[in-house]
């Protein structure tokens, strides 16, 4: 059995840092009847000092940043992202537009010049995700599903 | 009035140098003193309306700059554009938002993005993160897509008055599912101001198609800027360049756009009552309509083969066909919608906490709607009758019977009925348009885009009427720029949540429908290979 991330139910927090509604509504979709993630005891809570994992969609804005960082800033230890689509994976086609600071990784590292510490990163692809992958995503959280694939790093021959 | 009434009153203005007529639209060149007194003829003696006005950077082609504006007279189905230079040293020229309040915010982002001063108005920043330079202007052909002067924006505080009560509700707020700044002042119970810092969604679409894309890409792209409406952003996109280009779509192919559209729109719709009924408190009502609305995502993908993002639209048709198996399953689909549908509308509008939290409040009279130019289903709440779909028919539209539903209170009843109705049409067009599905090819394989043509093309998405607007350039646009439905509508909100209850605030906002990452998307793209990279010397942190 794979380790669990979270071994309790996840409280959810959904950050839109600039997405273009897609995402977010497939999001919203996934706790709905039809797939209803409610039965893996994901629950969407409207602070994120009530939330175990923050869903991040969209890329993040110049505008946005700042406001990202603080509601980041506001959640409680473990603190878990999960980016969702492949703007919030990389910046997408805006990765490298005047106004968009690009994806998580970039969060990331800005992050860690505040002095903010981030527990884990799940990256879910897709434009946009479709509902069952983010289901795979909290299965994986949850340790109910085993990660398919691995990372490797090969470095070409000088 | 008849046509050339209409021209001859236009070239009787002074100033006017120009009249170019063309189907649909009419072409007016004019000098900056002639923006008033034509602003005021078209406006408010000829009674049309507003659709956008659109900075442009013509400084390679002819030295200056370029503000067009568009009015529809929607009842003619006629476009006029005003076009009206700038000077290329001291861009300034006269606001005439004190004639078309609706005029406010575009002139605004003409401003920021291409540095066009306007004179008799108070100027402020709309569209730029806080913190930008003054005087960078990412939208004109010497700035690079991809130089940032900040990286870093500080988190600014907007006025909080110590003298009235304030409440922030945003940027990440429960009610709203985007990154979006309301500031409400109250007195008591009773809203009495309200203040809109938007645009945290602005991507720069326009500037990376300037420097990356060809026409086709841009379809894809086009789709990107809204993920609920996206494919009525890539039809018109896809129209506006087959107008400019002169390409004749076959029938099929604006049959399949049509009946594609009919079906983002129900969703959207679907959607949006459920979202309304969360914040009714009716969590019932919520989950039954994302049930019944999965049904149709599973049919878009059917279509599509994707429940968003459809990508099907190129310039000069469409990548998929709809054959005899799918049209059954439409059908089948179509028919379980619309009876799982009819029972929950009847009962949601019948439930009494429901129609008493809606009646009466976020009231926009008739007037103020007329004077914002506001679109859509706010404006059809409103007791304007403007529907793009009859008005300019495009597409396979004109083929199709259908009403356009028009309620008169201007509340947010009026704005949930409106939908409802909708709905119901939309199952009907697109049973319709199944039925008389002409055969034939989907596509036109070759064209050319001639360079230097202006066009305009619009399409009523779920949220009101879509505007794209289009100067060619070689190999892709050389100015390309979108007018969201929610622009139009945000300032709207002023008027209707003026002195009502706190509390029903977040419904009101929710009841224009908004669509930020539409409004701030601010897309244009230009070509003309100047990629010179603005040197930004000065330290901004």
């Amino acid at each position: 059995m794979p380790n669990k991330v979270i071994g309790r139910s996840i409280w959810v927090f959904h950050l839109n840092s600039g997405s273009c509604n897609g995402c977010d509504i497939e999001t919203l979709d996934v706790l709905t009847p039809y797939h209803d993630a409610e039965r893996f005891g994901v629950k969407l809570v409207v602070s994120p000092r009530h939330a175990d994992v923050v869903l991040f969609t969209g890329p993040i804005t110049i505008e946005s940043l700042p406001k990202v960082i603080r509601a980041l800033k506001a959640m409680p230890r473990p603190r878990y992202i999960v980016a969702l689509g492949s703007c919030a994976i990389g910046g997408n086609i805006w990765h490298a537009s005047y106004s968009v600071v690009g994806g998580v990784p970039k969060l990331l590292e800005i992050l860690k010049d505040e002095g903010v510490n981030v527990d884990g990163v799940f990256y879910v692809p897709g434009c946009p995700i479709r509902p069952e992958s983010i289901i795979y995503a909290i299965a994986l959280i949850k340790g109910i599903a085993k990660k398919k694939v691995k990372m490797k790093v090969k470095k070409a021959e000088p | 009035m008849s046509f050339s009434d209409i021209v001859e009153r236009i070239k009787g203005v002074r100033g006017v140098t120009e009249v170019v007529t063309s189907r649909s639209a009419l072409f007016i060149t004019a000098t900056a003193d002639a923006l008033k007194p034509l602003a005021m003829e078209i406006y408010q003696i000829m009674g049309g309306f507003f659709r956008t006005c659109i900075g442009s950077d013509e400084r390679s082609i002819n030295n200056c700059f370029a503000i067009y504006y568009i009015f529809g007279l929607d009842d003619r189905g006629l476009n006029i554009v005003v076009k009206v230079y700038a000077d290329s040293k001291k861009p300034e020229l006269p606001s005439i938002s004190d004639i078309v309040p609706a005029s406010d915010w575009c002139e605004m982002e003409a401003r920021d993005l291409f540095g066009i001063e306007f004179t008799g108005r108070a100027s402020y920043r709309l569209i730029l993160p806080h913190g930008w330079p003054n005087g960078v202007h990412p939208l004109r052909k010497d700035y690079s897509y991809d130089s940032r002067p900040v990286t870093r924006a500080v988190s600014e505080r907007l006025t909080l008055v110590d003298t009235i009560s304030t409440v922030p509700i945003g940027p990440y707020h429960p009610a709203l599912h985007e990154p979006e700044y309301f500031e409400l002042y109250i007195e008591g119970e009773r809203v009495i101001d309200v203040k809109y810092r938007g645009f945290h969604v602005h991507r720069g679409i326009e500037k990376l198609g300037e420097s990356k894309l060809t026409y086709q890409q841009v379809n894809f792209i086009a789709e990107r800027i809204c993920g609920i409406c996206g494919f009525e952003h890539s039809t018109c996109y896809a129209q506006v360049v087959e107008s400019a280009a002169g390409i004749e779509v076959p029938e099929r192919a604006k049959f399949i756009r049509s009946i594609v559209l009919e079906i983002e729109r129900i969703h959207s719709h679907l959607l949006w009552v459920g979202v309304v009924a969360h914040l009714l408190g009716y969590d019932a009502g919520f989950m039954h309509t994302w049930r019944i609305r999965e049904h149709v995502m599973t049919l878009a993908e059917l279509l599509t083969g994707s429940r968003k993002m459809y990508g099907l639209n190129l310039i000069g048709g469409v990548r998929r066909d709809i054959d005899l198996s799918k049209k059954e399953k439409i059908l089948e689909v179509l028919d379980t919608i619309s009876k799982e549908y009819i029972e929950l509308a009847s009962l949601m509008v019948s439930i009494p906490q429901v129609r008493m939290r809606l009646k009466g409040s976020g009231v926009l009279y008739k007037e103020d709607a007329r004077k914002l130019s506001v679109v859509g289903p706010v404006a059809r709440a409103s007791g304007l009758r403007r529907d793009v779909r009859k008005d300019l028919p495009y597409a396979a539209y004109r083929y199709a019977s259908f009403n356009v539903p028009v309620y008169d209170d201007g509340d947010n009843f009026s704005r949930l009925m409106v939908r409802l109705d909708e709905i119901k049409e939309s199952i009907s067009i697109v049973k319709q348009l199944l039925d008389q599905m002409p055969p034939g090819p989907i596509k036109v394989e070759e064209f050319i885009v001639p360079e230097g043509v202006v066009a305009i093309s619009a399409v009523e998405a779920p949220r009101g009427e879509d505007v794209h607007f289009i100067i060619t350039g070689h190999g892709r646009p050389f100015r390309w720029r979108v007018r969201a439905p929610t622009y139009q509508n945000i300032p709207a909100l002023k008027h209707m949540l003026k002195d009502q209850p706190l509390a029903d605030a977040p419904l009101t906002i929710a009841s224009i429908d908004p669509c930020f990452s539409c409004t701030d998307r601010v897309l244009v793209i230009d070509s003309s290979g100047s990629k010179r990279t603005l040197k930004l010397g000065w330290g901004l942190g």
